[in-house]
């Protein structure tokens, strides 16, 4: 055995292992060769950038750009470069609820937990096309994609996409768990529209409309094959529209307003109401002070949403966060829920307040307490430890 | 099936008005007439109006008293992209959190990468302090490709100023021969001007300073002074009291006299080191526009080099 892995060993080992001689005359060889191109190549070119003293500055500046050698190839750079940029993010939970565990079909249990594993690919797939990836691990079994994205720019101000995504309803809607502004999701995200978001397959046009603010409009044709509706067992689409406007108000507040509607068939029977629509608003103030935006912001961010159809629910929240040292957050929320009908109609009321510690850009830990006050039940009370990184290349975030 | 009767028109809306923004929008972009430059940072802003006169019209997304490593990715900046001929960056990793997005949600094919319209700049310098071997993010924020705060070498002034104008007359080729005039002027400035500003710093005491961050490192190096040293543990990682002792043993042993640093940093670090030390906080603009009275890319270089050449002068 032995033998057999110092054969291998010898194998892979460098040349500079085998004999001094040998690797030290090619090297010695190869420097030589190396020194007569480098003659050769300043013969060429004339002086280096090593001008003399009382040479014209002017004309060694109006050279202009083609410095060669300014950029050579280096082993980790460019030969990388046609491989998807690769980043991970990872979320680990700790939980403690005043309810404990006895019921089984509670969602937040008293425990430790991997939240969510997230790996991102990202690249341009040809001179039209670029592709996204993202596969979500949640807890420790399940891996599925959740999102899948390709991108085209087919016009000026119109781009389209093709794919598995979060749907532009709101704004939290769209958000990655990583990315979240609080651990967990808005009550009314996660009533209406489900632990995992309104994420469907189905595509996108995204026109940048030309007026003298921001305004972007979305039209999304999408599968709509979830809890609220049931295009495939209707031979039919989920249809989803979303403004988006921005105004700055001054150069460091911006206020931003956006709306909804979604609308598709469900799966009640058809002589019922067999349609869901859902309808959204969101408004959203950014402060950030020029000059001083690595340690001050503050946002408040609401949103409304209403559902009609078979399961009549409407909510809303509202939150704030303030970040007041370079690395710390202190964030509160307010959220509020009512389902008429269905399987447990009722209101749901949920405090929220967080405080984060941002080491660095790729790692924050956060400490949540929930306090949550359901019309039926009784009140609970959560407490939430997260650990929030991601690896790999630099995440660009969105506003 | 009432509802049948109310979704069919809804979906037909949904069509015509895909087909419409289509149409509409692609003939929404008039003609041009000056050609709109974007910028990333008030610098590069400064040289393209250096170059471009009044040929072209030029804005900056961000602003001289903003740290362009932390800007975000603002809707309002897509538009500003949206609507440019030519957007030239810095690079280097400096504007990475951000632009990425801005060229994409600008929806301008004219300037996506690898256009004529999107000119990276660092491709017409000599990047300095470029990691050897691998690189990782327990060194900080490091940036692989090299130190992205060149425009603070005045010497790279005419380099960039150079690609600027070669590009601007491949969009507008008329004007050649203006914007290879404007660039040549403006070379012959910085050339004219550069031995005064090393003559001014060449006459001051102890040429070494400490810096909070790497920013500096290129207006150093081209004045002959030394950094012993940063605030910063590693870059973008804020000082520990434990890092900022041992900086101010260093500074002691060096006899440091100044702390520079870029005025978009919070002074409270600097300040407790300035009275450890005997050292004395020089807060500046990093950038055209980082202050008042910093209109262009000169008036920079006379600010820095005549407040830095103060301050080494002190007893």
């Amino acid at each position: 055995m032995i033998f057999i892995i110092s054969i291998v060993f010898a194998i892979l080992a460098p040349a500079g292992a085998w004999g001094e001689d040998l690797s030290s005359s090619t090297e010695s060889d190869r420097i030589q060769r190396l020194e007569k191109r480098l003659e050769k190549l300043e013969a060429e070119r004339g002086p280096g950038r090593l001008t003399p003293p009382n040479a014209d500055p002017s004309r060694r500046f109006n050279r202009g750009i083609s410095i060669p050698g300014a950029r050579a190839p280096r082993a980790t750079g460019p030969s990388r470069r046609f491989n998807p940029a690769i980043s991970v993010s990872g979320l680990l939970l700790g939980t403690h609820t005043n309810q404990g565990n006895a019921d089984s079909d509670r969602e937040v249990k008293t425990g430790m937990d991997i939240q969510e594993v997230e790996i991102n690919l990202s690249a341009n797939v040809d001179h039209w096309l670029r592709a996204r990836l993202t596969l979500a691990m949640e807890e420790t079994d399940d891996i599925e994609i959740e999102e899948f994205i390709t991108e085209a720019l087919i016009a000026k101000n119109l781009s389209l996409r093709a794919g598995k995504f979060f749907t532009e309803f709101g704004k939290h809607n769209l958000l990655h768990t990583h990315v979240y502004p609080f651990i967990d999701q808005p009550l009314v995200n996660e009533e209406i529209l489900g632990e995992e978001g309104l994420n469907e397959i189905g595509m996108s046009l995204d026109a940048l409309l030309p007026l003298p603010f921001f305004s972007s409009l979305s039209l999304q044709f999408l599968e709509g094959d979830n809890d609220l509706f049931a295009g495939p067992l209707n031979d039919d689409f989920l249809y989803l529209v979303h403004s988006k406007n921005l105004f700055d108000l001054t150069a460091d507040l911006t206020a931003e307003l956006g709306g909804s509607f979604a609308t598709g068939r469900n799966g009640a029977p058809l002589d019922s109401d067999d349609h869901t629509h859902l309808a959204g608003a969101d408004l959203t103030f950014k402060w950030k002070p020029a000059g001083r935006e690595l340690y001050r912001t503050f946002i408040w961010q609401s949103e409304f949403m209403n559902a009609s159809g078979v399961n009549e629910a409407r909510g809303i929240y509202s939150l704030l966060r303030y970040q007041f040292a370079r690395r710390w957050w202190a964030q509160g929320r307010y959220g509020f829920f009512t389902r008429k009908g269905g399987e447990d109609p009722g209101d749901q009321n949920r405090i929220s307040a967080l405080l984060a510690f941002v080491p660095s850009e790729f790692s924050t830990l956060r400490l949540q307490y929930n306090h949550l006050d359901p019309s039926q039940g009784e009140v609970e009370h959560q407490v939430l430890l997260q650990l929030n990184f991601s690896m790999g290349s630099h995440p660009a975030h969105a506003y | 099936m009432s509802n049948n009767n109310f979704q069919q028109p809804v979906k037909i809306a949904f069509l015509i008005c895909a087909i419409a923004w289509l149409l509409i929008l692609s003939a929404a972009d008039g003609a041009l007439a000056r050609i709109r430059v974007v910028t990333t940072t008030e610098d590069l802003a400064a040289i393209a109006r250096e170059v471009g006169g009044g040929l072209i019209q030029v804005e900056s997304i961000t602003r001289g008293v903003q740290d362009t490593h932390f800007i975000e990715a603002k809707p309002s900046f897509m538009l500003k992209v949206n609507r440019a001929d030519l957007l030239i960056h810095q690079g280097l990793g400096l504007e990475i959190g951000w632009l990425p997005l801005l060229v994409t949600g600008g929806r301008n094919p004219q300037v996506l990468e690898g256009q004529p319209g999107n000119l990276d700049l660092s491709r017409a310098i000599v990047p300095i302090e470029v990691p050897t071997g691998e690189v990782g993010r327990h060194m900080g924020d490091v940036h692989p490709e090299g130190n992205p705060h060149y425009p603070l070498d005045p010497e790279n002034g005419p380099l960039m100023a150079g690609a600027i104008a070669q590009r601007l007359a491949e969009l507008d080729p008329k004007h050649q021969s203006a914007y290879q005039e404007n660039q040549r002027r403006f070379a012959n400035r910085i050339a004219a001007k550069l031995p005064e500003w090393k003559k001014r710093l060449a006459a001051v005491g102890p040429r070494v300073v400490v810096t909070y961050h790497p920013t500096w490192n290129y207006f150093l190096k081209r004045f002959g002074i030394e950094n012993a040293g940063t605030l910063e543990p590693l870059p973008g990682v804020p000082p520990s009291p434990a890092h900022l002792g041992r900086l101010a043993e260093t500074m002691k042993q060096r006899n440091v006299k100044v702390i520079l640093q870029a005025n978009y940093f919070e002074t409270r670090n600097a300040e407790l080191l300035a009275k450890k030390t005997g050292a004395r906080v020089l807060s500046m603009p990093v950038s055209v526009g980082g202050a008042p009275g910093v209109e262009n890319y000169f008036s920079l270089f006379d600010m820095l080099v005549e407040r830095l050449a103060e301050a080494l002068r002190q007893p």
